[in-house]
């Protein structure tokens, strides 16, 4: 469904993806990991359309989207979150979910918002004010039920775990997969936490400087030399 | 949309035609109150814009302007009635602004320059293009108001204007409401958050700029008629700038009925109170008072009150925003 191909994505004269070729399948998780200044979240901005690729091609489903506004991106599909969260300030986590609905789906559906709520664990919290009245995994939720709502085909979730302690990752993790196997999208997730990633990811991609380095199965991938390299200089091994 | 909603805007219009009728009808009474609500819909379309639009402009005169002009000049030059010509007014003046869309590009004083800029090429041409605008010389003999029936032409004059800046309360109401309003209060502290749910963040600016400008073009139109003259340097003038960002600030501009609450407030005393203690400079006052409001309630008159009343009530804290 999406297709990255030769993907160029510079910041003046430094390139911060270079030559990322990748595809998504429909309604897989894919897992995309690398250590930090990788190019991981610019690589999300560059599908999102939150910077614009210098060179190469952004497909989804097959058609190119590379000059498209981050708005279109979103109304075709695409929902993000981001790694520190974005609630909209001044509106409740129910009118967040609304702005969302409106917007990126193009029309209110109440029982789809209902259930995305319930399954993210903010029902009881739907008239809360989203800037100022949720706590840290609230927020993480809010980001991925905001992108939730926009009806996605795809949805790339940025560190959604960072921060939250064993057992609400946990519960995280758990609410991620009940998403996935409720709504069927696809996600692409950056994650650090590499047991996460395995539980989550049948497939996983890594970046290190801006390149892509390996993609496969976690357990071949993370055997692989260059990746371990990245991660801990020339020997060693990745736990998780 | 509940009444209770536009209870402020409703409640001072209600105290002001109470207060005139207290006056007798006094025409000087009417005189100031005319211009102030003139002052607050302009207030009101520049609260509309910094609110949900997120932007503050230093040119609405150029909206006002352009709305008098072209209401002006339909009816001088085309007969067209002056209710119509008041519409096409408001019409201009959003025609007008969108010249000024690609300003949507920058952002806080960048904006709020370039828009300046704007209003001062607008005053230019309409000194310039003489043949069309009679330059410096100004228009005269423009046609008046219509007077409603069993009023004289000022109390008709009150009262339209009085409405007029009601319309606005309610539109601004009705927006602020809506889904795009939620979206454009929302766009304020993250726009990439809006945008990346959907949200074509410059469009909806660039509506609302329109929706300010056609506004501001109205209150020009209407004042037009209201004194019968124009030439470029009034009608494009700094007032329209300055008076209506101060009725905005003073009342609260966050609130709804703050800027025309403000104007009325600000216009009232300094016509019928600092006036009379200092002639000469009254001007001073109305600065030591804003100066004031800003230092000790920055947001202004009518959160204020609504702390105090808040604070008056048994069990109140004096805790809360007020806003619209």
């Amino acid at each position: 469904m999406l297709d990255l191909d030769r993907l160029r994505v510079c910041f003046g004269g430094l390139a911060a993806l270079e030559g990322v070729t990748l595809s998504v399948h429909e309604g897989e998780i894919l897992g995309l990991i690398g250590p930090n200044g990788a190019g991981k979240t610019t690589l999300f901005n560059a599908i999102s359309g939150l910077v614009r690729a210098d060179d190469g091609k952004v497909r989804l489903h097959g058609k190119d989207i590379t000059r498209m506004p981050m708005h279109q991106r979103a109304r075709s599909g695409i929902g993000r979150t981001f790694q520190a969260p974005q609630p909209l300030h001044g509106l409740s986590v129910r009118e967040n979910l609304v702005v969302a609905q409106r917007f990126g789906a193009g029309e209110l559906d109440g029982a789809r918002l209902e259930a995305i709520l319930r399954m993210t664990g903010l029902a009881a919290r739907a008239e809360a004010d989203a800037a100022s009245g949720l706590a840290l995994a609230e927020l993480k939720a809010l980001e991925v039920a905001k992108a939730l709502a926009t009806n996605p085909r795809l949805l790339l979730l940025d560190e959604v775990l960072a921060g939250l302690e064993t057992a609400g990752r946990q519960r995280f993790i758990t609410m991620l997969q009940g998403l996935h196997r409720q709504f069927g999208v696809a996600i692409i997730i950056i994650e650090h936490d590499i047991a996460a990633i395995r539980t989550l990811c049948p497939r996983i991609a890594v970046l290190d400087s801006g390149r892509l380095i390996a993609q496969g199965p976690p357990d071949l991938v993370l055997r692989e030399p260059a990746v371990i390299a990245c991660y801990t200089g020339t020997g060693g091994a990745i736990h998780g | 949309m509940a009444l209770r909603n536009h209870s402020g805007v409703i409640a001072s219009l209600a105290a002001l035609a109470a207060l005139l009728l207290a006056w007798g009808g006094n025409p000087y009474i009417m005189s100031i109150t005319i211009a102030a609500l003139m002052t607050g819909g302009v207030a009101l379309a520049w609260a509309l814009l910094g609110n949900l639009g997120g932007m503050v402009s230093f040119g609405h005169a150029a909206f006002v302007g352009a709305g008098a002009y072209v209401s002006a000049l339909c009816t001088l030059r085309l007969g067209v009635p002056v209710p119509v010509g008041i519409v096409l007014g408001a019409l201009g003046a959003a025609l007008s602004a969108i010249v000024m869309l690609p300003a949507l590009r920058l952002r806080g004083p960048y904006f709020a320059l370039a828009i300046l800029a704007y209003a001062h090429i607008f005053r230019i041409a309409a000194t310039e293009w003489t043949s069309v605008t009679r330059g410096a010389a100004g228009l005269s003999a423009i046609p008046a108001l219509p007077v409603l029936p069993g009023l004289d032409a000022k109390a008709s004059a009150c009262l339209l204007a009085g409405l007029l800046v009601l319309g606005f309360a309610l539109a601004y109401r009705a927006i602020r409401a809506s889904h795009a309003g939620l979206a454009l209060r929302a766009m304020h502290d993250s726009e990439d958050a809006t945008r990346v749910l959907g949200v074509n963040s410059t469009l909806l600016k660039g509506l609302m700029l329109l929706v300010s400008s056609a506004m501001a073009g109205a209150i020009g139109a209407f004042n037009a008629h209201y004194i019968g003259f124009l030439e470029p340097d009034y009608a494009f003038g700094a007032m329209w700038v300055t008076l209506p960002i101060v009725a905005a600030i003073f009342g609260g501009y966050r609130t709804l009925a703050g800027p025309v609450i403000g104007a009325l407030v600000v216009s009232l005393a300094d016509q019928l109170l600092f006036k009379e203690w200092l002639p000469i400079g009254h001007q001073f006052l109305l600065g030591v008072l804003l100066v004031a409001m800003i230092l000790a309630h920055p947001s202004g008159l009518l959160p204020l009150a609504g702390n105090v009343l808040r604070r008056l009530r048994p069990g109140g804290n004096g805790k809360g925003g007020g806003h619209a």
